[in-house]
């Protein structure tokens, strides 16, 4: 009930907002509620002299229609209720009936066309609002064949960025933890659930991946020496170098958001604190100061503050403080037990999991303590959330067939996916969303 | 309990002390006969002539079978002895404890089977134990790695306040990682918040 309100008020507001600033605002990525917008994508249409030897036609009305229902804001109209004529009609404005759209319900419709010499590639896009008649966005890529598919991505990037104010997360990737019996490694998978590559070989517990700015190394703890040590890995050279192995906890917890530090909780002094690192210089500062257990801290993204979990006041619950450890202030009242904080990239939101009724889920709230909010009702629970770049999607671990397993969710609650395991014997976890990458 | 040790101890020395004293002053003649016999080889080198050598080695011969069998009789008796503390040291992990969710406070009987850890440690110095601390699955896997962090640290200064050496007393943690149940229900669960017990001779 409360829910509704909020999303109602914040509709509102964008409208309002909106119509001062942006022509249309299409998309509220947050609202919850959202209806996934029905859109019909033709084939394309072949505007050079060479004949179509790779089917190019179908192929990138294929990839389109898959890549936009994996964004999870989409409902791709099956090709067979089109009434238009392809041959008959353009693929530009002047030759489109939008009616013959609007009747069979879409609100937007692509159109596109490409010029092939096999090895050379011309290709146009087009995306238009079927109820008001007009081009939103339209583009032309010329490179070779074997860029097509970046092409393809590159106008989704379009079409989100016109319709939801952020680009697309194609190009990221997800890592986490997967375990069987008593050894875990690090593996990473795309947003789109391919490429699933195995990462560490350490053959022991192995925790708590987190990704650098850069994209190009992992921070992480690991048993491999008998003890949770924290060490760096870089993903290209594969070497892996020990960050801190003081006795008792070295909990990897965070990279900065500008690269030069890391976040992470030691107990070497008796109890579990947060510590900053400088990765620079080396230097060790203690951030936290409290008997109680403090864990998981997480920068916000323009790294001044941190959000961590602290049971000071008797049971875990989240807090934020500044990045130098002072002013700290509880964040979360509702609920017996809340853990794992993950600060949107939009800056604005806490995404966490907490229990209730019997089991945990993820709950978002205002950085400031406002608009608590549910976002995942899954049987098998929500744990361990993290934002996608852009804050469109969190990642969280949810029991599926009595297996942990790595989802994806919109963050407005919608389009669960479930992403691929390296076998049905491995229970994952720790998901970490990357930066954006240079993935193709 | 170390004001304990420090009085058993200087008594110890007291006594020893006196016994040797007493013992020196007693019995000087006998220490100079058991020089002469260890000596023997070179003695009958000087002045002694074969027939005495002879003797002495007879004399000498006898206690060392026997001081053999003493020796092999007693190095079968501390081999068993030395297996059965390794038994019963091997034992302490069938003896978990066990905690309420979210909790690392001892019960009754955690306090219990902790008493008499620190008793067989106590008697047994060759000995040093290594607690793990570990959680169910429920909550995040970094708070539970700081949970069985403080289940594991609760046993220690247990068994350390009863008088057990801090250096052989170590703690890891390993939160929800190594559950001896994986079942995804209460029974499984409070089988899971534990602390184990490995107890091992002390590497030289």
């Amino acid at each position: 009930m409360l829910r509704k309100s909020v999303g109602l008020m914040m509709s509102i507001f964008i409208l309002f907002w909106s119509s001062t600033v942006w022509s249309k605002v299409y998309i509220d990525i947050n609202a919850p509620g959202f209806q996934k917008y029905p859109i019909a994508v033709t084939d394309f249409k072949n505007i050079g002299t060479t004949d179509d030897r790779e089917n190019l036609s179908v192929w990138f009305s294929y990839q389109l229609s898959r890549y936009l229902k994996l964004t999870g804001f989409f409902n791709v109209i099956n090709k067979g209720a089109f009434l238009e004529d392809p041959e008959q009609a353009g693929i530009t404005i002047e030759g489109i009936n939008f009616s013959d759209w609007s009747t069979i319900g879409a609100d937007f419709l692509i159109k596109g066309g490409f010029d092939s010499d096999g090895k050379a590639l011309s290709a146009e896009f087009r995306i238009f609002d079927v109820v008001e008649g007009r081009l939103i966005v339209g583009k032309r890529y010329e490179d070779t064949m074997e860029k097509r598919k970046l092409m393809v991505l590159k106008f989704i990037d379009e079409i989100l960025l016109a319709l939801t104010g952020e680009r697309g997360v194609f190009n990221t990737r997800i890592a986490f933890v997967a375990k069987d019996r008593d050894v875990s490694e690090i593996y990473t998978i795309n947003f789109d659930g391919t490429d699933l590559i195995k990462r560490t070989r350490l053959e022991s517990l192995t925790m708590f991946p987190q990704w650098s700015p850069d994209g190009r190394q992992i921070f992480f703890t690991s048993y491999l020496n008998g003890n949770p040590d924290s060490y760096i890995m870089n993903l290209e050279t594969k070497r892996v170098r020990e960050v801190t192995s003081f006795r008792g906890l070295n909990m990897a917890s965070a990279w900065s958001p500008d690269g030069s530090k890391l976040l992470l909780v030691l107990s070497r002094d008796g109890n579990e604190e947060i510590y900053v690192k400088d990765v620079e210089n080396g230097g060790l500062r203690r951030l936290t100061n409290n008997p109680a257990i403090d864990v998981s801290p997480t920068w916000s993204p323009d790294g001044s503050m941190i959000a961590f979990v602290s049971n000071r006041s008797g049971s875990p619950q989240i807090f934020t403080m500044d990045s130098d450890g002072r002013g700290t202030s509880r964040l979360t009242y509702e609920g017996s037990y809340n853990t794992s904080p993950s600060w949107s990239p939009r800056g604005k939101r806490i995404a966490y999991e907490g229990a209730t009724n019997g089991r945990f889920q993820i709950f978002s709230i205002d950085d400031d303590g406002g608009n608590f909010v549910q976002l995942t009702f899954e049987r098998g629970g929500g744990e361990s959330p993290s934002w996608s770049p852009g804050g469109m999607y969190v990642t969280f671990v949810s029991t599926i067939d009595g297996k942990k397993k790595i989802c994806i969710i919109n963050s407005n609650g919608l389009n669960l996916r479930v992403l691929g395991s390296p076998g049905r014997s491995f229970s994952l976890d720790s998901p970490s969303w990357s930066p954006r990458l240079n993935l193709y | 309990m170390k004001r304990n040790v420090w009085i058993v101890g200087s008594l110890a020395i007291i006594c020893a002390f006196v016994f040797v004293f007493a013992t020196g002053c007693a019995k000087t003649p006998v220490v100079k006969e058991e020089v002469a016999l260890q000596e023997g080889e070179s003695v009958i080198a000087t002045a002694e002539t074969a027939p005495a050598k002879v003797e002495e080695k007879e004399v000498v011969a006898q206690p060392k079978e026997e001081a053999k069998k003493v020796v092999e009789d007693t190095s079968m008796k501390e081999k068993e002895l030395w297996e059965r503390l390794l038994a019963e040291a091997s034992d302490f992990k069938n003896r978990d404890i066990y905690f309420a969710f979210d909790r690392y406070d001892l019960n009754a009987k955690s306090r219990d089977n902790l008493t008499k850890l620190a008793d067989w440690l106590l008697v047994n110095t060759e000995f040093e134990v290594t607690i793990e601390g570990h959680c169910d699955e429920r909550g995040t896997t970094e708070y539970n790695l700081a949970l069985g962090e403080r289940r594991a640290e609760a046993a220690k200064a247990y068994v350390v306040n009863l008088g057990v050496d801090i250096g052989k007393v170590s703690t890891i943690s390993y939160g929800e990682e190594l559950p001896v149940d994986p079942g995804h229900n209460e029974a499984a669960w409070s089988k899971n918040r534990r602390d184990h017990f490995l107890v091992y001779p002390s590497k030289k």
